[in-house]
């Protein structure tokens, strides 16, 4: 009963969310994109949780649990169809390479940063959790989001290289960061770590069945789809396949960010039927990802502790130095057309909602104790990374595009 | 194309919830991936059946029912417990549909056949089981162990859930099957009304049950009170939802699915703590929003949007909720039942329409349109079952047994009605 109460309370939240927030005034006004991207609605979830209000309690939250997966794969699903190849070949292959070079430094330097500094503040954790955090951590923070860009980019006069191969970048790094957590979550399932079971065939296995499985259901979906269907039928099949695919992988403890992403791709490069398809996703996406939000901010045991500051102020600077210092000598060793100084990486320290949705895959899929920290630390990160994110932007590319 | 999908769904997750992978799974979220594999195989079962010329609800509670805790167990009973959540949603939504669909111009035409079919159906159904209970009783273990007072007071609850019907399954065969014309107008106005009207009669039979059935025990008196104030406080506050919704449409009028979607919970959630009816405020509310402001196309249209996969996720739970194993036990009694009741149905609706002087067609054959049972009978046996511990768990699992079978064929015979009528396809609602 508390749960129907807590869900329709979400629902109402979502709808005066869309009224009001998502509008593209005053992107760079101070804490303007804090509310413009929606993530003020994890504050709402935190008051309405087991810290606040306690609408949403552990107990409501259990019984909402098919809509926090369901949440989950719905963002997968729908970063995966943008990856279209018809329009990502468009691009240079050297953009592809940039982003796969700056994803792989990224997660290399918080490894190390991070494997040092958990052993060093949770002394008593097995070491084996503390690297994981650590990789997971780096995963996290190969992420970005190219709701900022999109936001900015009625404010950017001058859309030069800068901004096309900072768009690029945002919209396709999430790929290697939840490809990533597969490889994370195959080679380290939740199963094998409760039974000590460290396999690498079962991981293989384990990774190929999150990659077919998704690549089966997005071709059933097409052949549902291929002879002409009515809008009801479309969207009908769309979340019964992408609810389908996401509660499959929440019930084999395997995230369903990727394999919902995965659904996401293999279908968009499969079908035809783009432009009927994105009206659809658009109506549903906004209340879809309010509700997703809230639940997010209900889960979180929220702790701030001296341990969770000193992590969210390394993951602060590490965001800025892995984005912005390896930026020349790639750019050299990519041989791009124009100079690619340290600054421009500035616009890379929005992580927003693709961020937010790795953070809960993980807390799902490992319901260790220690991943209360990491929730704590990931998210307070991404709150204050959204907060400095227009203001990041607007020294990096709007500069660079004007001068040049 | 769709039938080697179904086949194969249904293969994958035969394999996914078999044993083999059992140790690789987490229990907490089998209700996410059987959500996700009732929303599309029974969607995919309802088209194919609608092939067969059967509505497609009934594809999709056959599907619950087959994929359910008692046959395939796809759904154990924790899941379609943890499911139902949708279940408020659903029915606000098609209460508000259904009150959307009645318009004052069409209420007042078929009045008097309304008022006559919902007379005559209460009194010979309720008249009817009462016979029944009395001379038929020593046929029947289920009334022969029981005192003749207390078989009368059975029978008279027996008679009263026999009256009501389904409007949710109503509504959604005609929004199905894109009925319009005077069959429909009649069943769907008569099925709504009589929700109304069943309510405070089985607050009635409930209390006159418990002065037969328990011996020293008065009449309650406040139970004329307890009825008014359910009903009466169900249409207030149906008002007031329908006025926010007009003020909503007529001043913001955007998002509004959304909207609607929040105020179907909401309401939902608000009338169960005030002890109201919310099946009754979505109608009034549907209602209002139709015929006092120029908004009712809106809201209809509104709901269209999001209501097929809600419809089909509701369908299919309630097949998924039908006790199989009541039915296993008192399949006999209830097929009885089942077939008396039509023959009860038949006869008060032919006694009604003829005394409002309706067409031999609407005498003859409008009696199919009121066979499906769901939601409300089965609150009231809830009901009957706490009031009367000695037999109301048996009383329960027979009404249980009632429904399950009525439900099946309810939608289907409704749905031969309005294409025998010609009625079907005849409204093509602009989306």
């Amino acid at each position: 009963m508390k749960a129907i109460f807590a869900f329709g309370l979400l629902v109402l939240t979502a709808f005066l969310g869309s009224q009001f927030l998502f509008k593209r005034k005053k992107l760079f006004l101070p804490l303007s994109y804090f509310f413009l991207s929606g993530l003020i609605y994890v504050f709402l979830g935190l008051s309405l949780g087991k810290n606040g209000l306690n609408v949403l309690s552990p107990e409501v939250l259990e019984g909402l649990n098919p809509l926090i997966s369901l949440g989950l794969g719905w963002v997968g699903f729908i970063f995966g169809f943008q990856l279209e190849y018809r329009y990502l070949r468009r691009f240079p292959q050297k953009y592809v390479e940039l982003s796969l070079l700056q994803s792989l430094f990224v997660i290399c330097l918080v490894v190390v940063a991070f494997g040092w500094l958990l052993r060093s503040l949770f002394p008593s954790e097995p070491s084996a959790i503390l690297y994981g955090m650590a990789v997971a951590l780096g995963l996290f923070l190969s992420l970005n989001s190219p709701s900022l860009l999109n936001f900015a980019s009625s404010e950017i006069p001058q859309k030069g290289n800068y901004y096309h191969l900072a768009r690029f970048l945002v919209s396709v790094s999430g790929f290697w960061g939840i490809g990533g957590l597969a490889l994370v979550a195959s080679f380290w399932h939740f199963r094998f770590f409760e039974n000590n079971i460290f396999s690498i065939g079962k991981g293989f296995v384990l990774l190929l069945c999150s990659t077919i499985f998704p690549i089966f259901v997005a071709y059933v979906f097409h052949f549902l789809t291929i002879k002409k269907t009515s809008e009801h039928d479309l969207l009908v099949y769309l979340l019964g396949l992408v609810f389908f695919a996401s509660g499959t992988a929440a019930y084999f403890n395997l995230p369903s960010l990727y394999i919902c992403m995965v659904l996401g791709i293999t279908f968009s490069n499969l079908t035809r039927i783009q432009e009927k398809l994105y009206p659809l996703i658009l109506s549903t996406e906004k209340p879809f990802y309010i509700i997703f939000l809230i639940l997010i901010g209900a889960l979180w045991e929220f702790n701030l502790d001296y341990k969770v500051a000193i992590l969210v102020a390394v993951l602060l600077i590490l965001r800025v130095v892995g984005y912005s210092f390896p930026l020349r000598p790639f750019g050299k060793i990519l041989r791009f057309s124009f100079p690619l100084p340290a600054h421009f990486g500035l616009c890379f320290l929005s992580s927003g909602g693709i961020a937010v949705a790795f953070i809960v895959s993980l807390k799902l899929i490992y319901p260790f104790p220690l991943i209360d920290v990491f929730v704590s630390v990931a998210l307070i990160a991404t709150i204050l990374s959204e907060l400095l994110g227009p203001w990041a932007l607007k020294i990096s590319i709007l500069k660079l595009d004007t001068e040049k | 194309m769709n039938i080697i999908v179904l086949v194969v769904i249904f293969f994958i997750m035969l394999f996914l919830k078999g044993s083999s992978l059992a140790p690789f799974s987490n229990p907490n979220f089998s209700p996410s991936i059987s959500l996700g594999f009732i929303l599309i195989f029974a969607f995919l079962v309802g088209k194919t059946i609608n092939r067969f010329k059967l509505p497609q609800i009934t594809g999709f509670i056959l599907a619950g029912i087959f994929c359910g805790p008692y046959i395939l167990k796809f759904l154990s009973i924790g899941d379609v417990e943890n499911l139902q959540l949708l279940d408020g949603l659903a029915l606000s939504l098609i209460a508000l549909t259904a009150g959307g669909e009645m318009r004052i111009a069409h209420l007042r035409k078929n009045a008097k056949p309304i008022l006559s079919i919902l007379i005559f159906q209460t009194v010979i159904i309720i008249s009817g089981f009462v016979i029944f209970g009395l001379f038929g009783r020593s046929f029947f273990p289920f009334f022969s162990d029981k005192t003749l007072v207390q078989g009368f007071a059975l029978s008279i609850l027996l008679g009263t859930l026999a009256t009501a019907t389904s409007p949710s399954t109503t509504i959604a065969v005609i929004t199905e099957t894109n009925a319009k014309g005077k069959y429909t107008d009649l069943i769907l106005s008569t099925a709504v009304i009589k929700d109304f009207f069943v309510i405070g009669l089985f607050a009635l039979s409930l209390s006159l049950s418990k002065f037969l059935a328990t011996p020293g025990n008065a009449i309650e008196a406040n139970v004329l009170t307890m009825v008014l104030r359910e009903v009466g406080g169900s249409i207030l506050f149906g008002g007031l939802v329908g006025l926010g919704i007009v003020l909503y449409l007529k001043f913001v009028n955007r998002e509004t699915a959304v909207f609607i979607l929040g105020v179907a919970f909401f309401t939902y959630q608000i009338s169960h703590n005030l002890g109201l009816h919310p099946l009754m405020i979505c109608l009034v509310a549907g209602f209002l929003v139709e015929n006092f402001s120029s908004r009712g196309d809106s809201l209809i249209q509104a709901i269209e949007k999001v209501s097929v996969p809600i419809y089909v996720v509701f369908f299919a739970i309630s097949g998924a909720s039908l006790n199989l194993e009541a039915l296993r036990r008192s399949w006999l009694l209830a097929l009885i039942f089942v077939v008396w009741r039509a023959v009860l149905k038949f006869s008060g609706t032919y006694v009604g329409a003829k005394v409002a002087k309706e067409d031999p067609g609407v005498q003859k054959h409008s009696w199919a349109g009121f066979i499906s049972q769901a939601g409300v009978a089965l609150g009231m046996a809830v009901i009957v079952e706490r009031a009367f511990p000695e037999w109301g768990g048996e009383f329960k699992a027979l009404v249980l047994a009632v429904i399950a079978i009525n439900q099946i064929i309810g939608p289907v015979l409704l749905q031969r009605l309005l294409f025998k009528v010609d009625e079907a396809g005849k409204k093509q609602l602009n989306n």
